[in-house]
């Protein structure tokens, strides 16, 4: 299922298997070979220590809570990987979550707007933020580092100036009703996020124009020599970016039932960290649908499992750091065993 | 001095050196000779210690020697002067020479600058480079910046000093200068490794000259006992013969491409035809300007004047997506590994990549990836790449299937004008013949129209059935009688070198 570029069936020798007899031993070779093999693998992991290890993991409302945590991680990676895969990168993305919120509490709060007025604003703000990013990336050939660190803090003094720091309380039941409720018994979340990698699957694999984003990913400069319009390429992914980032504030919103200007503070961590962990690569071109799942899972059973635990939560982006940072190396070796393997 | 004894090396598919032994004797200038992928850069990056080889040894004045990297080829008294001239191009002439010594100029915490220019300063003099020590390095023009770097290396105390390729980027007024030091360097002592393609400049310089081919050696001998014909046998033997691939057919119609009075940063008025199912030969130096005219005319360098017709018609070219989907003109990069290929993707995805929206099915946008699949395989079978699957991953090819899908893809575009940069550099012996077959049927069967662009002279004369000599970004000479009647390689290479001369 992994979306374009898939890894061949190349390495003629696999890793170290339990036992050369041993049945299952090619699908193991066949999944370590997959970009999102760590993370579902450490997912898988966790879950299983956190079932058998607390006591109210398994309870209804903890699931509950837990899944519709990662959903919400789901959405605000989506908004990462739309840039990392075109080798770019989104400082900004806290700052277009923040001001989507302000946008959505001011329009219903003081200028008492209907609450889909409301979103279509904040998404409308959040793609023309990243239309602004990609405008300077793409047009005059600026690093998106450089531009999307500049722009964070526009984008963050307007959140600033127009909430004047104040929380929006006055959301109205119907809005909440997306970001709090269920369907059969899954959080509506959850579903959303479903469908949501599926269109991003479907788009990335099936698509001219998904392809084209992969492919200025792989090597923009082939990509342009190729004949695709990359500068095109780099300003959709930054709308894209933008989108996916006010799309995660709208529903961040309709979970809270405030809409509070501190949202997005802790959004540029979450988003690198479910986006490589799932298998994107920080160099481009390749997306991993499914590894968002599980990706935004892991980051939202370690939050659960050191709150079940009872680690002090003053430490908790301490303990978040390190739980990355040893993704990050399994995912190190799991790439350099599998190229090694390959070499042999 | 230096010995090699039965080296042999191997990468993925490709059969780098096999049971190569040299000699290199102090105050001598060795040549080393061979087309490409003969082994000549494998051999010299044994030699200054990038890599081990499978088996064979070094042997040092007697002592067996064992180069772990670079560093160590370094300590040995070893030295190269790469072909692409590495400098830090804000840094000054001086620190740039004395890069790797820095630490030996040390006053404390703070560097001896007096004592680190004055030091510079002497060994710019040995290399005769007449700049002040302070000048940035990245203001220096090609051929001083080769002679830092040979200053750099004189300055390690290089006992072996191996040259790549060093005139490939400098005039002939430069070369002779450098040649004059090389002969200084010699007097000296010094051992010279001296890697070129051109072998007039091999015959006027070296004295002992080793070919390679396919990556066995063919022979070391005196200079004095080989001529020019004698050579070009060595480097090319049997796949001599068949290489005459006779005349092209002669296409009604008038030119499918014409370049009027270009001008940009690169030309200054520059005309080029390009008729139907023709092979026109764009021949020069690297940098003589045919990358960049290429360039140019799939829009992805800017022209300033001029213009550009396709089929008689102005073309209005502003970026390689109007050259390839308005005119069908395809570019195959001489930089496979830069710009030619995706290399992390899939075989399918690489030959893809340009027909991706030819492919969309009834929904606009959406394309069955099925049907690119059915391409790929196409592809693969008919330009025989030998890959496991279509879904390969490019960077796990051969250099030659590499260079097979970045032809593919233009293939499966459609195009019927196509540039070629450059099509068999770092390619093995079977795939460039199979290339060169590729290239002339697409010309001779399909009528495609084709400008080939290589410093490969074998290959140029070869393929090409009308050659346009590039020298300092302008034509300097046309040959247009190779498709009327049939003239030996040696003539018409006598030929170019009389224009290059």
């Amino acid at each position: 299922m992994t979306a374009p570029s898939p890894d061949g069936g190349a390495a003629p020798t696999g890793h170290a298997t339990p036992s050369p007899g041993w049945g299952g031993a090619a699908l193991f070779r066949a999944f370590s070979r997959r970009s999102d093999a760590s993370a579902v693998a450490a997912t898988t992991v966790l879950f299983v220590a956190f079932s058998l290890g607390t006591a109210n993991f398994l309870s209804p409302f903890n699931q509950f809570n837990v899944w519709r945590a990662a959903s919400q991680n789901v959405f605000i990676a989506l908004g990462q990987a739309m840039v990392v895969l075109i080798g770019g990168m989104n400082l900004s993305l806290g700052a277009i979550g923040g001001l989507t919120v302000v946008i959505i509490g001011h329009s219903i709060e003081v200028l008492g707007w209907p609450p889909a007025l409301a979103v279509a604003a904040g998404l409308a703000t959040g793609g023309a933020c990243g239309l602004l990013n990609g405008f300077f990336i793409s047009r005059f050939r600026l690093n998106s580092f450089v531009v999307t660190l500049a722009s964070s803090f526009v984008f963050q003094g307007l959140v600033n100036g127009i909430s004047q720091g104040r929380p929006y309380s006055k959301i109205p039941a119907s809005f909440t009703a997306v970001g709090k409720g269920a369907f059969l018994g899954m959080p509506n979340l959850l579903l959303l996020a479903a469908v949501a990698l599926v269109l991003i699957h479907v788009a990335f694999r099936y698509t001219v124009v998904g392809r084209q984003l992969l492919a200025t990913g792989g090597n923009a400069e082939t990509a342009r020599l190729s004949g695709i319009k990359t500068g095109r390429m780099v300003v959709l992914a930054n709308v894209l970016s933008g989108l996916f980032g006010s799309l995660a504030a709208a529903l961040w919103v309709s979970r809270m039932g405030t809409a509070q200007p501190a949202t997005g503070g802790d959004w540029l961590i979450v988003s690198f960290a479910v986006t490589v962990i799932g298998g994107t690569a920080l160099s481009g071109g390749t997306i991993s649908a499914p590894g968002f799942l599980f990706a935004g899972l892991l980051m939202a059973l370690i939050r659960n499992g050191l709150i079940m635990l009872g680690v002090n939560v003053y430490f908790e982006q301490s303990y978040l750091g390190c739980i990355i940072m040893l993704a990050v190396l399994v995912e190190y070796f799991r790439t350099t065993v599998a190229s090694r393997a390959r070499r042999l | 001095m230096l010995e090699i004894r039965s080296i042999a090396k191997s990468f993925p598919g490709v059969q780098a050196l096999a049971d190569v032994s040299v000699t290199f004797r102090s105050g001598e200038i060795h040549a080393v000779l061979g087309e490409n992928g003969a082994g000549k850069s494998t051999l010299l990056r044994v030699l200054c210690g990038v890599v081990q080889p499978d088996a064979g040894r070094l042997v040092l004045d007697g002592a067996p020697l064992f180069l772990r990297d670079y560093r160590d080829a370094i300590a040995n008294r070893i030295s190269t002067v790469h072909q692409e001239i590495q400098v830090v191009p804000l840094a000054s002439v001086a620190e740039n020479i004395m890069l790797d010594k820095l630490a030996l100029f040390r006053r404390g915490p703070f560097l001896d600058w007096p004592r680190l220019e004055a030091e510079a300063r002497r060994r710019m003099e040995q290399v005769g480079l007449g700049v002040p020590p302070r000048t940035p390095a990245g203001a220096l023009s090609a051929a001083q910046k080769q002679l830092a770097a040979i200053a750099r290396a004189l300055s390690s105390g290089a006992r072996l000093l191996l040259l790549d390729e060093p005139t490939s980027s400098l005039t002939s007024h430069e070369a002779a200068t450098l040649f004059s030091l090389l002969r200084r360097l010699r007097a000296d002592g010094v051992a010279i490794v001296f890697v070129s393609h051109k072998l007039e400049e091999v015959l006027a310089l070296c004295d002992t000259i080793t070919v390679l081919r396919d990556g066995r050696l063919i022979g070391t001998r005196p200079r004095s006992e080989l001529d020019r014909d004698l050579i070009v046998e060595m480097m090319i033997g049997r796949t001599m013969v068949d290489r005459h691939r006779g005349l092209l057919p002669v296409r009604p119609g008038g030119p499918v491409l014409e370049v009027r009075g270009l001008r940009s940063e690169f030309f200054d008025g520059l005309d080029l035809v390009l008729r139907p199912g023709e092979i026109l030969g764009l021949y020069g130096l690297v940098g003589s300007g045919r990358s960049e005219l290429a360039r140019t005319i799939i829009g992805e360098y800017p022209h300033a004047g001029g213009e550009i017709r396709v089929h008689g018609e102005r073309a209005r070219i502003s970026c390689v997506h109007d050259a390839l989907h308005r005119y069908g003109i395809g570019y195959v990069s001489e930089n496979r590994k830069e710009d030619g290929l995706i290399l992390g993707a899939s075989v399918t995805t690489n030959i893809a990549v340009t027909m991706w929206g030819k492919l969309a099915d009834r929904i606009p946008g959406f394309f069955n990836p099925r049907r690119e699949l059915a391409h790929a395989r196409a592809m693969i079978d008919r330009l025989e790449i030998r890959t496991p699957s279509p879904f390969q991953i490019v960077a796990n090819l051969s250099g030659g299937n590499q260079q097979k899908v970045s032809i593919a893809k233009w293939l499966a575009a459609g195009c019927d004008i196509l540039i070629i940069d450059e099509p068999t550099v770092g390619v093995d012996v079977g795939a460039k013949s199979y290339i060169h077959e590729l290239i002339w049927k697409m010309a001779s069967e399909e009528g495609k129209s084709v400008i080939l662009i290589s410093s490969d002279m074998p290959e140029m004369i070869s393929l090409a059935r009308r050659i346009l000599v590039f020298k300092e970004f302008r034509v300097v000479a046309e040959l247009d009688d190779l498709n009327a009647t049939t003239l030996s390689h040696e003539e018409v290479g006598r030929r170019i070198g009389a224009v290059l001369a």
